[in-house]
């Protein structure tokens, strides 16, 4: 027995939704990055729902590709978090607010 | 497109993608030769950068080769052609200026690693310039970004990690609703390539897809609303970096937003679906230019002055007409040696190339540094948009693209975006005209006589494409 397609894409919407809440509401850089690899893998899961319902391996494809991509974006987002919080107690995005939006 | 993956590439799908992988191999070139140096010195700076300017032309020449035909490599993915080479072209044009400008910046056994993730970058926007499917939009979506990253972390300023914080985190939610939107189109279509996409029909997940795309998009060109990242992090990051970002992003960028348009998107249902994107467009011209009003900060003011610039470049695209995106291509040409030469005024004016060059430290430049002054003066005139600029020439021939297509109401708001953005413009020269008691001002001079060159070109530049009449219909491509 197998489960629709339909199913798997608003998980992936639900996650999607779950990781946008995430960066925007949490004010710790290392939930920040963790909700992005969230959004990441949201849409991996679409992909490779829409690869299985297309029969097209390109879904697949993507996916592997985004993998590599998202552990590369965590890499440098883990070294900046560290250069930039080195020298401060918290971590938390609201310490460093010497620029002004 | 899954058929292309039974065939193997060919060498003419290698030579297409050449010029690009030049750019991302050198990198590594120059990172092992850097390794041969045991202690920091000036001619480990000048070996770096020295490789890199080399290449660049090589790559910018092989690529010039390949302007006449266009090529559809690896099944479509990547098509190499007038279009891809412009914008190509005008990427490794910013990048040689940021090298140029980032001589005296920072020290000098870092300068092999900026310059390799300088140029991973520029191999990322040009591998969007090419992109004809969605994957390769990501990859060099990515590309483009990670590098960039890095290099705004690297200056002594905490400002400066702080905005690389800040870039980061915003520009990894815009790729992810990239991407959200990429999956969706390929879930609407059941390919990924450009072509499959504007033979589809128009249904729901497909409108869905294309507009988190877009939005993905808006916010790496930084259109308002999602523009609120742009000023903070050209303020923090390294001079030369920021005037690669805003050169070089937007360059990228605006490639694939004007492939997507133009040739992924049903062309009966193109006019809905884009619809609101000049509606982004109009609120770039104004609140980008009334941004600009306050700002003290001349990173901060020519970045809000790229917010506005952008919203008129998108402006052209209306009604997706032939005409129009070949203004666009000449106009951001311009825009680019405009800024540039900004740019390497501010650096000019830095000892170190890094420094925050505030208003303050204009006064009176037109009688302690005329030549500077009388520089800056004809670039904030071409932003401004009055002849004899491309700035002048290039708005002139938007307006008369928007309203061909039926848009008078964007021309309307980019007259008005243009009435406000001359009082910022000119708020600056008369700061650098006003006498002044020298005594007060900070004058600080760059280390380096190179900014010079990147400033006497853009000017020139900026003066010919104005002058000399130009039909650009003759000669820029249309995207196949």
């Amino acid at each position: 027995m197998s489960v629709a397609p339909d199913y798997y894409v608003i998980l992936s919407a639900v996650l999607f939704s779950i990781g946008v809440v995430g960066v925007i509401a949490r004010r710790n850089p290392l939930i920040m990055l963790m909700s992005i690899e969230l959004l990441f893998n949201a849409a991996n899961l679409a992909l490779v729902t829409y690869a299985r319902a297309w029969t097209n391996n390109a879904g697949h494809v993507f996916a592997f590709l985004v993998i590599t991509v998202a552990a590369a974006e965590a890499a440098i987002g883990l070294a900046i978090v560290a250069v930039t919080f080195r020298r401060m107690p918290f971590v938390d995005v609201d310490e460093v607010s010497a620029l002004k939006g | 497109m899954s058929s292309a993956l039974g065939n193997l590439p060919s060498s003419a799908d290698y030579a297409a993608l050449l010029p690009a992988f030049i750019v991302a191999i050198v990198p590594l070139l120059i990172l092992f030769v850097d390794l041969f140096y045991r202690e920091s010195g000036k001619w480990r700076r000048v070996v770096a950068t020295g490789i890199a300017v080399v290449w660049l032309i090589v790559a910018a020449v092989l690529q010039g080769m390949q302007y006449p035909h266009d090529y559809a490599a690896f099944g479509g993915a990547f098509v190499q052609g007038g279009f891809s080479i412009v914008f190509s072209e005008i990427v490794i044009v910013a990048t040689i200026a940021t090298l140029m400008l980032s001589i005296g910046v920072g020290r000098d056994d870092q300068v092999a690693g900026t310059t390799a993730l300088l140029l991973w970058s520029a191999s990322g926007a040009m591998l969007m310039a090419g992109a004809s499917n969605l994957m390769i939009v990501f990859l060099g979506l990515e590309l483009l970004s990670l590098g960039l990253y890095c290099l705004c972390a690297m200056s002594k300023r905490p400002t400066a990690r702080e905005s690389a914080l800040k870039y980061l985190i915003l520009s990894s939610m815009a790729s992810a609703f990239l991407l959200y939107g990429s999956a969706l189109l390929f879930g609407a279509t059941g390919s990924v390539g450009f072509a499959a996409l504007a033979a589809a029909t128009v249904t729901p997940l497909l409108a869905l897809g294309a507009g988190l795309f877009i939005v993905g998009l808006a916010f790496k060109l930084s259109l308002v609303p999602f523009h609120a990242w742009t000023p903070d992090v050209y303020e923090g990051a390294p001079l030369p970096i920021t005037a690669f970002m805003s050169v070089a992003t937007k360059a990228g960028t605006l490639a694939v937003l004007a492939r997507f348009a133009y040739a992924a998107l049903p062309s009966d249902r193109a006019a809905a679906i884009l619809a609101p994107l000049w509606v982004l467009a109009a609120l770039s011209m104004v609140i980008g230019n009334l941004g600009a009003l306050a700002q003290t900060d001349m990173k901060r003011l020519l970045a809000y002055s790229g917010i506005a610039q952008v919203g008129y470049i998108v402006t052209a695209f209306a009604g997706t007409t032939a005409l129009g995106l070949r203004y666009a291509i000449l106009y951001l040409a311009g825009y680019m040696f405009m800024n540039l030469g900004a740019f390497a005024v501010v650096a000019l004016m830095a000892r170190d190339g890094d420094a925050v060059v505030g208003l303050p430290r204009f006064a009176g430049l037109a009688y302690r540094r005329p030549w500077l002054a009388v520089a800056m003066t004809f670039f904030l005139i071409g932003l401004a948009g009055l002849p004899p600029t491309i700035g002048f020439t290039g708005k002139i021939l938007i307006l008369a693209a928007s309203v061909g297509a039926g848009y008078a109401w964007l021309a309307g708001v980019l007259i008005l975006g243009t009435a406000i953005s001359a009082y910022v413009y000119f708020k600056i020269v008369r700061v650098m005209f006003a006498q002044v008691d020298a005594a007060h001002v900070r004058d600080e001079r760059s280390p380096s006589a190179l900014p010079w060159v990147a400033v006497a070109v853009c000017a020139a530049a900026t003066l010919v494409l104005g002058l000399v009449p130009f039909t650009p219909s003759n000669v820029l491509p249309l995207v196949k």
